[in-house]
């Protein structure tokens, strides 16, 4: 049986909140062991995060935010106000392949584990820092927090229906994104290693990270000085291009009625005629306000009735399928429930399913790529706080006696 | 130094986002990229700009021009089997392919890692695929916008409750193909890191749609959870954590913890309304938000953008501005840090681009060669690297194959 690819590489994970553990979770992913430094002093905020069984709030373990981002590490609860929890951390350290952390600039040195530090006793160590600003810059120590780095990237001022102010992405988008960056560096890094004996740091900044993701906004300033304007669903090349209303879940859902909605594509002429004789109105195909992109460009606003009409009367469902089978691009508009529900995603076996001690068995997303040579799984259900704390100190080679004085101590919260 | 990757070849055919920006993050930290095009009219994304001055070129696609910088552009139609036969060529002597060849199409071409391996068992062979190569979905036909909405961000962004007719929205550019491209990226390096390490090549398959639903925060839970739906229509049970306008532009506030909501106050010079028990903390800040609004916008709309954003930070106090192209380009962390990057290509002209998302400290992340024009390595590839002949060549030509 194959071993997947990160068998036997150690990452000692000194990240929280959601952009660093993205970005072991891909590790995690890929067979390291990675071992979260955590403490009961100050539990990573996501732990205290909806949403909880039942919405209600009464324990670190049960978030199912912390849960879906943790699948697959070890959890070991340290309190650095005790010298012997520094202790315990320089032997994980000397033991582990990669460090990470995702603290604003400087506070990892200040902690005592900056890059410096670890290369003495861990010359080929891979060290990545993801902070929000990177180390280096007049802005390096400026706090950084999940929402407002998507503003800060430059993406909220190109996002937007027209003539509204700029929009949000909806999520910390800047987070994951640099999480998986990340997770590529460190790849690229361990690789570079293995043929050299080299290792190196990394130093990240989220922001830099994110623009990445606009060159197309970023090159219309450059190339023509001038900011690109918001346009909604829109694109200056495909019509229609845009998100339409469709009938209501049937059922209410917590009292609350809710909107569904279709994505729907077209790239080219053909592929509006096709929509035409899909909704039942063959004749749009050759309808002078529609038979070019220009044309349709020109009158989009009555081309987005016209579709509405259709979709508003008719389950998200049937939508995607009937013009798929006519060959249209068109997705659901998914929320978590339908996305849970997807059969699509259950055929694909995306899921991960597993026992924790405290939550049951809940749905979570899993693993987006498949290797057949190597191949990937999730084996473990996110660790409750410092449930590996006993394990791991034994296999760092403390005796039962000697963890149980720490314990005592408060080393261990 | 030499790059991390550049003992690495590569082959990519790919077109618009999710195959270029992948083999592009391989390719700027040294891997050789071969980057394979459709004869005659080549990667769409050639077509979509920006374009300088506006006029549409397809060597002057801004779009095109940052996703394939490092790579060498040939031309090869696969759908011929000759064409098939010239990728299997280069796929026996590359150490990856990337591609992101819709499935109906790759069934059409006979592209598959069967295919493949037989060619090259040492190949890591990376699929980038909208919904994936199996499932009721796989065939679908695909745009970024419905592979986006697919995956669950569209329902997360918009108007919220106040504008509840207002549809789902997208987020700016072709994000479902970026995020498609760098989770392939991370996974391929896992596949080559094994290989390094003595496994065999392998097929490595990427579902964007799944690598959409992976990153949707905590939205997704709700429903194993809570059975509760997260849409953008929720009312954010914390404030304030909001976009508002200032004098020049608009700011992001953010405050989380208790302490940043003090600050910020303080910063407001004490209002007396701010004293008022119904703002008393973040969740009554919420409830109560259509009245703290008020008093916000009216302190905001006389504040300028950076002032507010340094005087926030002072205190440790998370605000950020909302940065036009214009802010980044003109930013002053962003100058020191160097992370826009000067490209000159000849037809294009030269600009800027968004540069290295990351600094290693030893293998450098570099920009050699700007985008290929289309076909400029036809001769150096087929004819150096294969050993075709000019007239074999020609003939290619002249059959349409590349």
């Amino acid at each position: 049986m194959a071993k997947p690819p990160l068998s036997g590489i150690k990452v000692c994970d000194f990240t929280w909140v959601w952009a660093g553990p993205y970005c072991t979770l891909q590790l995690a992913h890929m067979g390291a062991e990675v071992v979260r430094i955590e403490t009961k002093t100050r539990p990573c905020v996501t732990r205290m995060l909806p949403p909880w069984p039942d919405g209600i709030f009464d324990g670190l373990n049960k978030s199912g935010y912390f849960n879906q981002y943790n699948q697959g590490k070890k959890s070991l609860s340290l309190n650095f106000k005790h010298p012997e929890a520094k202790e315990i951390a320089w032997k994980l350290i000397k033991e582990s392949d990669v460090v990470i952390n995702n603290f604003a600039a400087g506070v990892i040195d200040k902690m005592g584990f900056g890059y410096e530090e670890v290369k003495k006793v861990r010359p080929d160590i891979v060290m990545i820092s993801l902070n929000g600003y990177g180390d280096t810059g007049p802005y390096r120590e400026y706090v950084a927090y999940g929402p407002a780095q998507v503003p800060l990237s430059g993406l909220s001022s190109l996002t937007g229906y027209k003539g509204f102010p700029p929009m949000h992405a909806g999520f910390s988008y800047a987070d994951p994104n640099a999480g998986v960056h990340g997770a590529f560096a460190i790849l690229t890094a361990l690789y570079h290693r293995h043929k050299t004996g080299e290792g190196q740091y990394i130093d990240m900044s989220q922001w830099e990270c994110a623009m990445d993701l606009l060159a197309e906004g970023i090159l219309e300033y450059t190339m023509n000085d001038r900011e690109p304007v918001r346009n909604g669903n829109r694109d200056a090349f495909m019509a229609p291009h845009g998100i339409f209303r469709c009938q209501d879940l049937p059922e209410k859902v917590m009292d609350v009625t809710i909107d569904e909605w279709v994505s729907i594509v077209c790239a080219n002429d053909d592929e509006w005629a096709r929509l035409a004789r899909a909704i039942g109105k063959p004749e749009l195909a050759a309808d002078p306000r529609f038979n070019t992109l220009a044309a349709r460009k020109q009158n989009e606003d009555e081309l987005e009735k016209i579709i509405t009409e259709w979709t508003v009367k008719r389950r998200v469902a049937y939508v995607v399928d009937t013009l798929q089978a006519a060959g249209v691009a068109a997705g659901a508009c998914a929320d978590n429930k339908y996305l849970c529900e997807d059969p699509h995603l259950a055929e694909r076996k995306y899921w991960i399913e597993l026992e924790h001690p405290e939550v049951g068995v809940r749905r979570h997303c899993g693993i987006p790529w498949r290797m057949s040579g190597t191949p990937c799984e999730v084996k473990t259900a996110a660790p409750c706080l410092g449930q590996h704390t006993d394990q791991v100190l034994a296999t760092l080679g403390y005796r039962e006696d000697e963890i149980a004085a720490l314990h005592q101590k408060g080393a261990l919260d | 130094m030499a790059g991390a990757l550049s003992d690495l070849k590569i082959v990519e055919v790919g077109e618009l986002v999710s195959a270029p920006y992948c083999s592009k993050m391989l390719a700027d930290m040294g891997a050789e990229v071969i980057k394979i095009e459709r004869p005659g009219s080549g990667d769409r994304a050639r077509t979509r700009g920006p374009f300088p001055k506006d006029e549409a070129h397809p060597e002057k696609s801004g779009l095109f021009l940052y996703l394939n910088t490092n790579k060498k552009g040939i031309t090869l139609d696969i759908a011929k089997p000759e064409g098939m036969r010239i990728l299997e060529q280069l796929a026996a002597g590359a150490d990856v392919l990337i591609h992101n060849v819709a499935p109906l199409e790759m069934d059409r071409v006979g592209l598959t890692w069967e295919r493949m391996r037989r060619v090259n068992p040492n190949l890591v062979m990376t699929s980038i695929v909208p919904f994936g190569l199996s499932g009721p979905y796989r065939n679908f036909r695909a745009e970024d916008l419905t592979v986006w909405a697919a995956g669950g961000v569209c329902v997360l962004n918009g108007g919220g409750p106040e504008h509840a007719d207002l549809p789902p929205l997208k987020t700016f550019g072709s994000q479902a193909g970026y995020q498609g491209g760098v989770h392939a990226a991370a996974a391929t390096m896992g596949a080559v890191f094994a290989h390094a390490r003595g496994e065999s090549g392998q097929h490595v398959e990427v579902s964007v749609q799944e690598s959409i639903a992976a990153i949707l925060e905590m939205t997704f839970e709700y429903w194993p959870y809570m059975k509760m739906i997260a849409t953008r229509l929720g009312q954010k049970p914390l404030q304030p954590v909001e976009t508002m306008q200032c004098k020049d532009g608009y700011i992001y506030l953010c405050c989380i913890e208790e302490h940043q909501w003090r600050g910020f106050v303080e910063i407001m010079g004490n209002p007396e309304w701010a004293n008022e028990e119904i703002f008393g903390d973040r969740l009554k800040r919420a409830l109560n938000w259509d009245a703290l609004k008020v008093f916000l916008e009216e302190w905001v709309s006389q504040q300028t953008v950076l002032d507010l954003y340094r005087k926030a930070q002072a205190k440790r106090v998370p605000f950020a501005p909302v940065s036009t192209m214009g802010d980044l380009l003109s930013s002053e962390h962003l100058r020191a840090r160097g992370f826009f990057v000067e490209i000159a290509q000849p037809m294009a002209g030269t600009h800027k681009y968004p540069g290295a998302p990351l600094k290693y400290q030893r293998t450098p992340w570099e920009i050699r060669t700007p985008a290929p024009i289309l076909g400029q390595h036809n001769e150096e590839i087929f004819g150096t690297r294969l050993g075709l002949s000019a007239a074999q060549i020609s003939e290619l030509k002249n059959k349409g194959v590349i």
